[in-house]
């Protein structure tokens, strides 16, 4: 009874206190928490764990590229405790939601990155910079969710909770044929493995007439056999890297002799096998601009191709796109790193992929490569409030991200950032030099 | 599968080498007897183009939609709108209405159109009687790239791991041999002012190597002087022939302009000051990278051109700035501003991705353009020629999908001198 009484003052504080338009203002609400909490541990007996305050986000405006279901206008997306929860016209706001008008911008999902380097630490959550100068970039880039090693984490700038949202993406198998060794005692595993299944089916059949059956030995049934067997029983996706055909070609024979689910890093030359590799059922990550020559040794097509996504995506071979260089760079050489993942997305539409596709390459596809779609790579409700919110199309060279937006909060604002604030602030293709003219006897002031 | 000890036995390599004896013999024999035509039939001397739009890229800035080009003999004969150019019989017709057409684009930074191994020939700190011409190299992979992004001119100069690496050489992107290839030789000459040819280790810093290069353009512009000055009759003195020194005679004489390796202020600085003002040469920054821009007064006060890249921003750490070189060039007052590759660095097709960038970080599109068109071509004195969809130049055309700058758009057909050197219909490359 008293608790509910609170919480209607403290509204009421709250709308007092926040003004009710723009992001601003929040030490009232701060403020308000800080009492609620005071309160509340006043009546420990009667509830020992105050449940906390419902966070709310409110996007309005826009236009809202889902990219699961199509294009939105005019619609409000709210978002509860950092997930979407609704998203229409005539949404019910919460009065103590935060909301940010986009209208004019493009809103997309926060954009996934197959692969990162130097963002996140070697362990993501123990050991990442969460106020790093990557951090920023990438968000600037548009990015919240990247693969960081073996794990999937977001980009939750200034806090770690949150960070990981999957462990242990892939298991990675060397099948290379630089080194036939390996390749040889890894197909001997899964022949091994494959055998042990049998044996045990048979004896699971064999137990129901007679009780003394022996289970087939499963000592050796470790390390990599181990692997194997989780890789059988669909527990965990393979990870290949993989460029040439012949090599391409291995890996869709090793996939599907043994039923696996696989993803190949790479795929230079895939398209060249596109049909074999959409019947193996791989996924594939690419990096369009990759360029190799042709071997005109050889009596068939090779090299790299522009058409390469665009080929793979025709035969249904689901792909996500990585620029070469998958880290955030600073030396000065642009638009061939993570920052600029969109541009590599271009590149694919240059070589025939569409626009949607492309898209979804560095969305929806991505997160579904690394097996994450049920939380990032679309804006629908109940997945996280991821948005990356652009002064226009996200595959155009000109398009600056002018909000970052993870977990339903506000993490890269461009306007509050010196980074790029300078550039285009106000939406004006001739915009003056930022204050900083130096040295000031050669410049504006002379 | 083979097992692994096969793949190092001696039998493999062994037989492997008597294969390749033989395809060599084969291969050596064949090229003797089957010659390859390269020449294009009568018809394609002479091209219409139908285009959809045809930025011209000249100095009025003339854009035609629904446009004809006609091409006889290597050049531009008529360009104008569809209504008023009717296609003569005997033209191949081009239909590309749905395309843009773009001059040849120009890439004034360029070490991929010869042989990658002979970028830097490091003998002495300023090598001054060298020159690209003999490294140029007709089809190879990388100028078949190049041309796919468009690019139909380049400079090849040395790299920049001496003062003075030589003297560079303007290319066509097509062409058989080097003489078809070669616009004009020399093309520029090389000079790294800084950062990159110093030799710290040796006791070769920024003092030492300004001395040097300077007592070595000091010579070369004595010598250019002496010879002036028999020539002119103001002495009766004959000067001796130098190959080394013969070459600086155009430079001095402003016939082409030096291109230079210099990036960060403090060095753009010394290039302004020592080549453009006191050394009078006609002067190419190439680079102008990192605070360079902050020295774009100092530019503005000499007909310098300024040629941005492969660098395309700065990141400026004390004021947590991501600064676009170009767009900061730009600010600065500084149009006569170019856009480069400085090919392996970013692969020459890339160029117009390049200007991406650069308009990205806050420079615009149309200039853009005219900094991988029209400005270079100045700045390489080559105008004549190429840069722009003139009647006269030389008929060397990118024919896109849309605006090249758009990493979305491809190129579609490069045309050179008239004649169709990429056609992605063919075979796509990028």
């Amino acid at each position: 009874m008293k608790i509910k009484n609170y919480f209607l003052l403290l509204t009421l504080i709250a709308l007092v206190a926040t003004p009710a338009w723009g992001l601003g203002n929040e030490k009232g609400k701060e403020a308000a928490k800080t009492k609620a909490s005071i309160d509340t541990s006043a009546d420990v007996e009667k509830e020992k764990k105050p449940k906390k305050e419902d966070v709310y986000f409110n996007l309005t405006g826009g236009t809202v590229h889902t990219v699961t279901g199509g294009v939105l206008r005019d619609v409000s997306i709210l978002c509860k405790n950092g997930k979407i929860v609704e998203m229409g016209q005539g949404v019910a706001v919460p009065e103590n939601a935060k909301s940010l008008d986009a209208t004019g911008y493009h809103i997309y999902p926060g954009l996934v990155a197959a692969d990162s380097g130097g963002i996140f630490g070697a362990s993501a959550e123990n050991s990442t910079n969460v106020f790093s100068l990557q951090m920023t970039l990438a968000l600037a880039g548009g990015i919240t969710t990247a693969a960081t090693g073996n794990t999937a984490a977001k980009m939750t700038f200034g806090s770690t909770e949150g960070l990981v949202i999957k462990r242990d993406l892939f298991k990675t198998l060397r099948y290379s044929t630089i080194e036939p060794n390996a390749r040889y005692e890894l197909r001997e595993k899964f022949e091994k493995v494959r055998q042990y299944l049998r044996d045990y089916e048979a004896y699971e059949e064999e137990k129901k007439r007679d009780d003394e059956a022996e289970e087939p030995d499963k000592e050796w049934l470790k390390g990599q056999y181990q692997v194997c067997l989780s890789l059988f029983k669909k527990n965990a996706v393979a990870k290949f890297t993989a460029n040439n055909a012949h090599e391409l070609l291995d890996v869709c024979d090793l996939v599907s002799t043994f039923d696996i689910d696989a993803v190949i890093f790479g795929a230079v030359e895939g398209w060249t096998v596109a049909p074999q590799l959409a019947r193996a059922k791989v996924s594939v990550v690419v990096t369009p601009r990759r360029r190799d020559n042709l071997d005109e040794r050889l009596n068939r097509a090779s090299g790299s191709s522009i058409e390469n996504a665009s080929i793979l995506y025709d035969h249904g071979v689901s792909l996500a796109i990585i620029p070469a260089n998958t880290s955030v760079t600073l030396w000065g050489l642009a638009g061939r790193d993570l920052l600029h993942l969109n541009m590599e997305a271009a590149f694919a539409v240059r070589g025939g992929l569409s626009e949607a596709a492309a898209l979804r390459a560095i969305t929806i596809d991505a997160a579904k490569l690394l097996g994450v779609d049920h939380r990032v790579g679309s804006i629908e409700i109940g997945k996280d409030a991821d948005f990356a919110i652009t002064d226009g199309d996200i595959l155009h060279y000109m398009t600056h991200t002018r909000w970052t937006v993870v977990n339903g909060e506000v993490v890269y604002d461009k306007l509050k950032d010196t980074l790029f604030d300078h550039i285009r602030p106000n939406g004006e293709l001739e915009s003056p030099p930022p204050d900083d003219y130096w040295p000031r006897s050669l410049g504006a002031d002379q | 599968m083979i097992p692994h000890h096969y793949l190092k036995s001696q039998a493999f390599t062994r037989g492997f080498r008597m294969l390749l004896a033989i395809a060599i013999f084969v291969g050596v024999t064949l090229g003797g007897v089957v010659q390859v035509s390269a020449g294009d039939s009568p018809d394609a001397a002479r091209i219409a183009v139908r285009a959809g739009k045809v930025l011209t890229m000249d100095k009025a800035d003339v854009v035609y939609n629904n446009a004809v080009i006609l091409i006889n003999n290597g050049k531009i004969e008529r360009v104008g709108a569809a209504s008023k150019i009717r296609i003569p019989h005997g033209y191949r017709v081009i239909d590309a209405l749905d395309r843009w057409v773009v001059p040849g684009l120009v890439d004034c930074h360029n070490h991929t159109a010869g042989s990658l191994m002979d970028l830097n020939d490091m003998v002495y700190l300023t090598n001054p009687g060298l020159r690209t011409l003999e490294t140029v190299m007709p089809e190879s992979e990388n100028v078949k790239q190049g041309r796919a992004g468009g690019v139909t001119s380049v400079l090849l100069i040395p790299g920049s791991g001496t003062n003075m690496s030589g003297f560079g050489t303007i290319t066509k992107m097509g062409g058989d041999t080097v003489d078809d290839m070669v616009m004009r030789s020399p093309g520029s000459l090389k000079i790294a002012q800084a950062g990159n040819p110093e030799r710290y280790w040796f006791g070769v810093g920024r003092s030492y190597m300004n001395y040097n290069t300077r007592q070595t353009l000091m010579k070369a512009k004595t010598y250019h002087e002496s010879w002036k000055a028999f020539e002119s009759g103001d002495s009766s003195h004959e000067p001796d022939y130098n190959p080394i020194y013969d070459g600086f005679r155009g430079l001095f004489s402003r016939d082409y302009p030096v291109s230079v390796h210099t990036q960060m202020y403090q060095v753009l600085m010394t290039t302004v000051d020592m080549l453009t003002k006191k050394l009078k040469l006609r002067t190419v920054l190439d680079h102008c990278t990192f605070d360079a821009f902050k020295v774009a007064p100092q530019v503005l006060k000499t007909d310098a051109y300024t040629i941005n890249g492969p660098r395309q921003y700065w990141f400026d750490r004390s004021q947590r700035k991501m600064n676009g070189n170009a767009a900061r060039w730009w600010q600065g007052g500084v149009h006569k501003l170019g856009i480069n590759t400085d090919a392996p660095v970013i692969p020459q097709e890339e160029l117009p991705f390049q200007a991406a960038m650069a308009c990205w970080y806050g420079w615009q599109t149309y200039p853009a353009l005219r900094g991988l068109t029209r400005i270079p071509a100045e700045a390489l004195m080559v105008d004549k020629r190429v840069g722009t969809i003139e009647v006269g130049k030389d008929a060397d055309l990118g024919i896109w999908t849309g605006n090249p700058i758009d990493p979305r758009s491809s190129c579609e057909l490069t045309i050179i001198d008239g004649r169709i050197v990429y056609d992605a219909a063919v075979r796509r490359r990028f």
